[in-house]
């Protein structure tokens, strides 16, 4: 008996096998100063710390146009007018540079915060920097998307693939010497997507790819989501709808100030006044961000395919309509409606799927677990306090990633992509 | 053998139960554990604060989109390739004192309106801006009186007519200039005229002879204003800039 311990030990590790250790990094090193998981993802970094990136006139950037679905000039109502054509931006370097691709989360635009903010990064280090939109942003829906139903993360990444390819081709006197390739939290599950697909095709042999704050299981996080808006929140009342008492606040917060002055630190500062939001507060306003994203999601998947659901088929739509009625509707909708009402029974019309937890299975990163496990290429960076994350999620990453995952203590969802310290840890991540 | 295996399997099992925790304690912090939720998750507090929000008087709307899709095509078209063409051509110091000169001028406005709202502080502020601006600043190049601790802060004839309770009126979406409202669009004639009345530094006159000076001022205003059509990047970008642009009204008049 005394001989089982260490034979049975010995099983074990040969079973288990000895995962290499994610770099997980302590809260006292790691010096990001919000240990508000909530306030992190809304005030981000204090301006002070920030990465040092080169300002908007040192950067040789312009905006393209792509015209991949011909036909969706026809299909769509006139004043989808300006999103016909996908219009991302380029970043260049003036001699030969390596190429990066940065891929914005759930109905982000090319152009958002974040995508710019990591552009400067990267610019700043050398690359020439693409910025695209999100598959779930309607401009992408409506001119690059075949289905205009995004959430599928294998349609979704060869969607994602022809653009860059076409990207590609439409500069070829760009001076390119390796590709990389990099998501934010949806658009970072797009990446990994994206990169098993190129794996396949070697169209860009990626060179390195880092996923920032990816959902793990997608339906977990759009359910955690959904919930940010079921938090009780006091002071709302019948005549005060809880809009009003933000503005209230922030009104309030003004006159204390003497003057109106929106700056980057803003919201850091409102956080240290009297009239800071409470937890649930800033959770609803973080919920109510993602189901603006979600309205126009589902308002633009209904209209591109006529479903009837919130536009009746053929209503006609012109320059001068009233889409107020519409977005009342497409209100209502939460991911969950819209998985419901517009994912699944597409999927089960389209790709002959099943139930719910196959399609889970199906989009989320359990679907590339096999070949995330042995990519050396891909890393990961993650939030310890990631409100996008349920309880495992984290266990998975560790367990497929190894010491490819670097673990931030705070930082929230993506509170602290623009912190200094995970800046340099993104370069020397694509240095090598 | 068999005898070997049982308690093998066993403890494979216990360790498997053991590991378990050690995988549900992966470091994770749980956010959403810390919240306070609505017991049966069906607050429809999301939805009652957007259809509120929606809630502006706008009976011109079908004129007012037109007028918005026209602005966006004009931009895109004509006034951002201009701004580009300018950005490239000129040094940032050279945009910068432009921008200087036309806010030094702006703050004549913003003085008479500071003072019609008898707000003492903020109108000696300004007043203080435009002495050092024109005098140090040479004819308000250069902004020293930001440095200096005056920041500039912006008053207009619809922010004066709201202080004296003057409703908004319908919401506009005006050519070229953007969204705006009756009372505003009142309030930005006054403010022209009393610009061109007062003939501060002389400029006022002098572009009546030269438009150019008119066109640097347009451009200039294109330059300075980040706003992008498009950048909110949602088919509903309308109702949302139409929303904003009310309460950042309210916000504005009340402080």
């Amino acid at each position: 008996m005394s001989r089982l311990a260490p034979c049975a030990a010995l099983l074990c590790g040969l079973l288990f096998g000895a995962p290499a250790l994610a770099a997980d990094i302590d809260v006292a090193s790691y010096g990001y100063p919000l240990a508000n998981p909530f306030e992190a993802t809304i005030a981000t970094t204090p301006p002070e710390l920030r990465s040092k990136v080169p300002s908007d006139d040192d950067i040789d950037q312009a905006d393209y146009d792509l015209k991949l679905r011909p036909e969706r000039e026809f299909e769509l109502p006139d004043n989808f007018w300006p999103v016909k054509k996908l219009r991302y931006r380029l970043a260049e370097q003036s001699g030969r540079a390596p190429l990066i691709f940065i891929i914005s989360g759930t109905g982000a635009s090319y152009a958002s915060g974040k995508t710019e903010d990591l552009k400067r990064l990267f610019y700043g280090a050398g690359y020439h920097v693409v910025q695209l939109s999100s598959p779930t942003s309607y401009d992408f829906m409506s001119a690059a998307s075949r289905t205009a139903t995004p959430g599928l993360s294998g349609p979704d990444a060869e969607d994602l693939y022809r653009v860059m390819i076409a990207v590609r081709a439409q500069h070829p006197e760009l001076d390119v010497s390796d590709f990389h390739l990099t998501g934010y939290s949806l658009g970072a599950l797009n990446a990994a997507f994206v990169a098993e697909l190129d794996d396949r095709l070697r169209s860009f042999n990626f060179k390195r790819v880092l996923l920032l704050n990816p959902p793990v299981n997608l339906y977990t996080s759009v359910s955690n989501l959904d919930r940010l808006v079921q938090t009780r929140v006091k002071g709302i009342d019948n005549r005060t709808t809880y809009f009003e008492l933000v503005l209230n606040k922030l009104t309030r917060y003004f006159e204390e100030q003497g003057y109106v002055d929106l700056n980057e630190a803003l919201l850091y500062d409102f956080q240290q006044s009297g009239q800071k939001l409470s937890d649930e507060q800033l959770a609803m306003l973080i919920g109510s961000s993602f189901r603006f994203s979600v309205s126009d999601m589902a308002f633009t998947a209904d209209l591109i395919n006529r479903r009837g659901l919130i536009v009746p088929p053929n209503y006609p739509i012109s320059e001068s309509t009233s889409l107020t009625p519409f977005f009342k509707r497409a209100l209502q909708c939460d991911f969950d409606c819209y998985i419901v009402d517009q994912l699944m029974p597409f999927w089960r019309d389209k790709f002959n799927g099943g139930s719910l937890p196959q399609l889970v299975d199906q989009v989320s990163l359990y679907a590339l677990e096999d070949y995330l496990k042995k990519s050396p290429k891909v890393a990961v960076m993650h939030n310890a306090d990631d409100l996008i994350l349920g309880p495992g999620d984290l266990g998975f990453l560790r367990r497929t990633f190894g010491e490819r995952l670097t673990v931030y203590p705070r930082g929230g969802h993506c509170g602290n992509l623009n912190y200094s310290v995970n800046g340099d840890a993104m370069l020397e991540f694509f240095r090598g | 053998m068999a005898k070997y295996l049982i308690p093998l399997t066993l403890l494979l099992a216990a360790g498997l139960a053991q590991a378990a925790p050690a995988v549900e304690d992966d470091g994770f912090t749980n956010p959403m554990e810390q919240l306070q939720f609505n017991p049966y998750l069906d607050q429809r507090e999301f939805e009652r604060s957007t259809l509120g929000a929606l809630n502006v008087y706008d009976p011109w709307e079908s004129w007012n989109r037109r007028v918005y899709h026209f602005n966006y095509r004009a931009d895109e078209w004509v006034l951002l390739p201009v701004v580009r063409g300018y950005r490239y051509v000129t040094p940032g110091f050279v945009r910068s004192g432009v921008s200087n000169f036309f806010s030094n001028l702006g703050d004549i406005p913003n003085l008479l309106n500071s003072l019609l709202q008898f707000k003492g502080k903020r109108s000696l502020q300004t007043t203080g801006r435009l002495l050092v601006n024109t005098t140090i600043g040479i004819a308000g190049l250069w902004d020293p009186a930001t440095r200096m601790g005056l920041p500039k802060q912006n008053e207009d004839f619809g922010q004066t007519l709201g202080f004296y309770g003057v409703p908004d009126g319908p919401y506009v979406v005006l050519p070229l200039l953007g969204p705006s409202n009756l009372r505003d669009t009142g309030g930005r004639v006054v403010d022209f005229v009393a610009d061109s009345q007062i003939n501060y530094l002389n400029v006022p006159e002098v572009s009546r002879d030269h438009p150019e000076i008119f066109a640097l001022r347009v451009v200039d205003t294109r330059h300075t204003t980040n706003f992008r059509y498009g950048q909110l990047n949602s088919p509903f970008e309308y109702e949302k800039v139409r929303y904003v642009y009310h309460e950042a009204r309210k916000l504005q008049i009340a402080e």
